[in-house]
């Protein structure tokens, strides 16, 4: 949702498979493919991890590595505390994601609550 | 001289030689000040027990699948401070969170005996020593080591919380705000359901602000949609969320 605000708020256009699927160059985001590569290593490939984060490191600069980190982190975070709480949204904000939600699969994950 | 808990932090992000930002070390140092003292449910004691089974989970080489006993495979060494029933809990909200339900959450706590509040203190002490590892682990520097537990009794204050419509735990609602609250609550026309559900223990609202502001967005800049430190666009930001949230498989 705030990819997408974010997004809006400059004129630009973001495919939001880009999230879940392979992460292409694209002007919305850059450095895009270094990025996920960062976030899906450190989730499902740490032996890859290094490698990852040194590429990140080559196309941006170290604080930008550094703040990626940061970020993930801080998702590894927020994403406990709602699945740990029950944290669902209220009707009316499901409801305007609704076609986004379906289109990326999301309404298929056990956290799918109402 | 005795390490203290800022110093931990502190000597890990200074030996990285990485220009880690100051307030990013300033709330890891904060978070690990607070995890080994007396909370307000747990004392010392119990919040680094809760602290050593999330560390052991996040280093988990092949975790267990969710239906399975992490405290019957031997994952863990005994303690006498929590129950099995406990350890498993604290292990899955860390490695599975989200396979949770409620009927989960309902059986846990009858199997536990805990109170909604202390397993918000549960969460609160995971989201910090989960926040300080996976930075470590992203950024390629030394993880910090466990401070010592400190002696003292729980603060046990209790809040005006109520059963919450988008939540299993209650929360304190805007319109019964404490001065515990007001700092996460003052002039906001309304609160974010992720934000309220920690709401409980204000306590742990102080270490959800404190790492959220500085590892993400400060609180008051989130309006800006084009806010950035000089290095992540918003954009960028947004997309390591949506990214990570996604392999969570956290619909929030």
């Amino acid at each position: 949702m705030m990819l997408r605000a974010s997004s809006s708020a400059n004129d630009m256009q973001v495919d939001l498979s880009l999230v879940r699927g392979e992460a292409a160059e694209n002007e919305a985001v850059d450095h895009a493919p270094e990025l996920a590569r960062l976030v899906d290593t450190s989730v499902s490939d740490l032996n890859s991890l290094s490698a990852a984060r040194s590429a990140l490191v080559e196309a941006t600069d170290d604080a930008t590595m550094l703040d990626a980190a940061a970020v993930v982190a801080n998702f590894e975070m927020m994403t406990r505390i709602a699945d740990g709480t029950g944290t669902c949204h209220p009707s009316e904000r499901l409801e305007s994601m609704a076609e986004m939600t379906t289109s990326m699969g999301l309404d298929q994950f056990v956290s799918a609550r109402s | 001289m005795t390490a203290t808990p800022s110093s931990i932090v502190e000597e890990c992000h200074a030996a990285s030689e990485l220009p880690i930002r100051a307030d990013l070390t300033a709330a890891h140092a904060h978070v690990w000040e607070k995890l080994a003292a007396p909370g307000t449910w747990w004392d010392g004691g119990e919040r680094l027990a809760i602290a050593e089974i999330v560390g052991a989970a996040l280093d988990d080489p092949v975790p267990i699948p969710p239906w399975e006993s992490p405290s019957l495979s031997g994952r863990f060494s005994r303690n006498a401070l929590l129950s099995s029933e406990l350890q498993d809990a604290i292990y899955r909200l860390t490695v599975h969170a989200g396979t949770l339900t409620e009927e989960w959450y309902s059986k846990m706590r009858d199997a536990t005996g805990i109170t909604p509040q202390q397993w918000v203190e549960v969460i609160e002490v995971a989201i910090s020593v989960t926040s300080v590892f996976r930075f470590s682990q992203l950024a390629g520097i030394e993880r910090p080591a466990f401070p010592s537990p400190i002696e003292g009794e729980p603060l046990r204050q209790e809040q005006p919380s109520k059963p919450a419509k988008h939540h299993w735990v209650p929360v304190v609602h805007l319109e019964d705000m404490t001065p515990e609250l007001a700092p996460f609550y003052d002039g906001l026309p309304a609160v974010p359901p992720v934000i309220r559900a920690l709401s409980s223990v204000p306590s742990a609202m102080d270490t959800l602000a404190t790492l959220s502001s500085a590892q993400y967005i400060p609180t008051r800049e989130m309006i800006d949609l084009d806010w950035t430190r000089g290095t992540l666009s918003r954009r960028q930001i947004e997309f390591v969320a949506g990214r990570l949230s996604a392999h969570r498989e956290c619909f929030y």
